[in-house]
C-alpha cells in the first residue's frame, strides 16, 4: 500500500517553494507529483510597461544567486538583435562577472547541500569562504548580490588596476579554501556514504530528459555552452567543460567543486588577457525582429528570446531557465530513493523555484 | 580527516562575523549606498524620470521639485549617467535605517523670461 507523503513547499532544505507529492511504499519513493507556481511573478508580461534598457534590470531579479548572468544574457540577446559588436573589455568584464557570479553560486551550493545532508560545520565554511567572493563583486559592481553590471551596449562600471589586484588576491585564497572543503566533500567517510551511487541516471537518460548544467554533466555528458554557444571568449580563455561518469549524486558534487577551479581559472585568464579601451558603446534606435541567446548559468543552460516590434518595448520575452529543464530529471531520479534521501536529491539538481516561475 | 583539522583551528580563530549593530564595516568606496542629487544645475527636463525603471523619481515642472522614492530605488544608476548637467551622483554610505520614504528638493530654476531668451539666439543662428 502506497502513502502519499507532501515534500514541501515548506521544507527546511528548500529556500524556495516546490510542492512534491511523494508516493511512498514502505519508505521508498515510487512516484512523484510536482506542484509549481508559488512564486509566479508575471515578469516576462510585466516588461511591456519597460523599455529594452529597462528590462536588463527585471531580467536581474529573475533569480538572486546568478543574477549577473541573467542580465548577461538579455543584454546579449538585445544586441545581437540590434547586430552590434560591443568592445572587447566590457565583454572580458562580463565574463570576470559572471565567472565569479558562478564561484559564489556554487559555493552557496556547496554549502546548502552539506546542510542538507545534516554537515552543518561544512554548511558555514563555505558560506564564509563566499563572503570574499560577494565582497569582491561588491567592489566591482557597487552591489552586493543584483550586480546590475552590464548594460546593452557594454558595461557600467570599468575595472580598475586595484579591482584587479583585490580580485587575484582572493581568488588565490579562495582556491586554496576550496582545496580544503573539496578533501571532505570527496574522502569524509559520511559524505560519501550518504551520496555514492544515490539516485543514479544513465549518461542515455541524462541527455534524453533534456537535463542541463552540472546534473547533466555530472552524468558524463560533455555539453556546455560556454564552448558551444557562440561567445568566442571563452574558446580564446581555453574552457574545457567538466565531467564525471557516475551520473549520482557524488559526481554532481565533484562536478560543481571542479568547476570552481575551471571558474577560478577562466577569471585569472581573462584578467592576464584584458584588453584596453572603451567599455561601452551607445546604442540608438529602436530593436526589430527575433533573437535567441543561450548562456551557460551556474545551475545549467538559460535560453532567452527576444522580439522586437521597432517601438522602445519589446513585443516577447521568452526565458528557459536551467531547472525548469531539471525538474523532469528530478522525476526520474526519485523514484526507488529512500524518503530519508530525498532532500539529498531535490538538492543535487540545484533548484531556482523563482528562476522557473518567474 | 580534513574537516577536523578545519575545526580545530576554527576553534582558535576569532569569528568571521561581527557584532552588528555595534561595530559597523566601513562601506566600500565603489559600493552603490544612495543616490544624491544636486539641485543647482538642474534643469527639470526629465530624462531621470524618464529612464528610471523602478518609476522611483518624479520630476514636477510646475512646482519645480525633484522626488525621489528612496524605497523603490534599485542603484542601477540609469539616472547617474543619464543625467545631461550631472545633477545627480552616487554615494558610498547607505541609507540610514528608518530614513524617510520620500527625498523632495525644491530646484532653484533660472527664471522663466531667461529660457526663451536662451533660445531664441539658438533659433535665429539655425535659421
Amino acid at each position: 500500500m502506497t502513502t502519499v507523503i507532501p515534500f514541501g513547499p515548506q521544507h527546511p532544505v528548500l529556500p524556495e517553494p516546490v510542492s512534491l507529492k511523494l508516493e511512498i511504499d514502505n519508505d521508498v519513493v515510487v512516484g512523484v507529483l510536482p506542484s509549481l507556481g508559488y512564486v509566479h511573478r508575471g515578469l516576462e508580461k510585466f516588461i511591456d510597461t519597460k523599455d529594452y534598457n529597462q528590462t536588463t534590470y527585471i531580467c536581474e531579479r529573475i533569480c538572486g544567486i546568478c543574477s549577473a548572468l541573467h542580465g548577461i544574457t538579455y543584454t546579449r540577446a538585445v544586441e545581437k538583435l540590434f547586430d552590434v559588436e560591443i568592445p572587447e573589455r566590457a565583454q572580458y568584464i562580463r565574463v570576470i562577472v559572471g565567472e565569479l557570479n558562478r564561484v559564489h553560486s556554487h559555493l552557496l551550493w556547496l554549502g546548502l547541500f552539506a546542510d542538507g545532508f545534516g554537515f552543518e560545520s561544512l554548511f558555514y565554511e563555505c558560506w564564509k569562504y563566499r563572503e570574499a567572493v560577494l565582497d569582491v563583486l561588491e567592489r566591482i559592481t557597487g552591489n552586493r548580490v543584483i550586480h546590475s553590471i552590464s548594460r546593452v551596449g557594454g558595461v557600467s562600471r570599468d575595472l580598475t588596476k586595484e579591482q584587479i589586484d583585490m580580485t587575484l588576491k582572493m581568488l588565490d585564497a579562495v582556491e586554496s579554501q576550496v582545496k580544503d572543503i573539496e578533501k571532505v566533500f570527496v574522502n569524509n567517510y559520511t559524505v560519501k556514504q550518504r551520496l555514492v551511487g544515490l539516485a543514479t541516471m544513465s549518461k542515455q537518460l541524462a541527455y534524453e530528459a533534456g537535463t542541463a548544467g552540472p546534473t547533466l554533466r555530472g552524468s558524463g555528458n560533455a555539453v556546455d555552452v560556454r564552448e558551444t554557444a557562440d561567445w568566442d571568449i571563452y574558446k580564446d580563455l581555453g574552457f574545457k567543460p567538466v565531467v564525471e561518469k557516475d551520473g549520482d549524486c557524488y559526481a554532481r558534487t565533484k562536478v560543481r567543486i571542479t568547476e570552481l577551479y575551471e571558474s577560478i581559472k577562466l577569471i585569472r585568464n581573462a584578467i592576464s588577457k584584458l584588453p584596453n579601451g572603451e567599455v561601452a558603446i551607445p546604442i540608438k534606435g529602436f530593436p526589430t525582429g527575433e533573437a535567441i541567446m543561450r548562456t551557460e548559468q551556474p545551475r545549467g543552460e538559460v535560453v532567452y528570446y527576444v522580439k522586437g516590434n521597432g517601438t522602445k518595448n519589446l513585443e516577447r520575452l521568452k526565458i528557459r531557465t536551467p531547472t525548469f529543464a531539471n525538474i523532469p530529471s528530478l522525476l526520474l531520479m526519485l523514484p526507488g530513493v529512500k524518503l530519508a534521501d530525498v532532500p539529498i536529491v531535490v538538492l543535487t539538481i540545484d533548484p531556482c523555484i523563482s528562476c522557473t516561475e518567474r | 580527516m580534513g574537516m577536523l583539522n578545519l575545526v580545530l583551528t576554527n576553534i582558535s580563530r576569532k569569528p568571521p562575523t561581527r557584532l552588528y549593530p555595534f561595530e559597523i564595516r566601513e562601506p566600500f568606496k565603489e559600493f552603490k549606498g544612495r543616490i544624491v542629487f544636486n539641485p543647482e544645475n538642474c534643469i527639470l527636463c526629465g530624462l531621470c524620470q524618464k529612464k528610471c525603471p523602478p518609476d522611483a523619481i518624479t520630476v514636477t515642472k510646475a512646482d519645480k521639485t525633484w522626488e525621489l522614492n528612496v524605497f523603490r530605488c534599485i542603484m542601477c544608476t540609469e539616472c547617474v549617467n543619464g543625467c545631461p548637467k550631472d545633477c545627480i551622483s552616487i554615494s558610498n554610505e547607505r541609507a540610514k535605517t528608518g530614513a524617510k520614504e520620500f527625498i523632495k528638493v525644491a530646484v532653484p530654476i533660472v527664471d522663466k523670461p531667461k529660457a526663451p531668451k536662451a533660445e531664441t539666439p539658438k533659433a535665429a543662428s539655425s535659421k
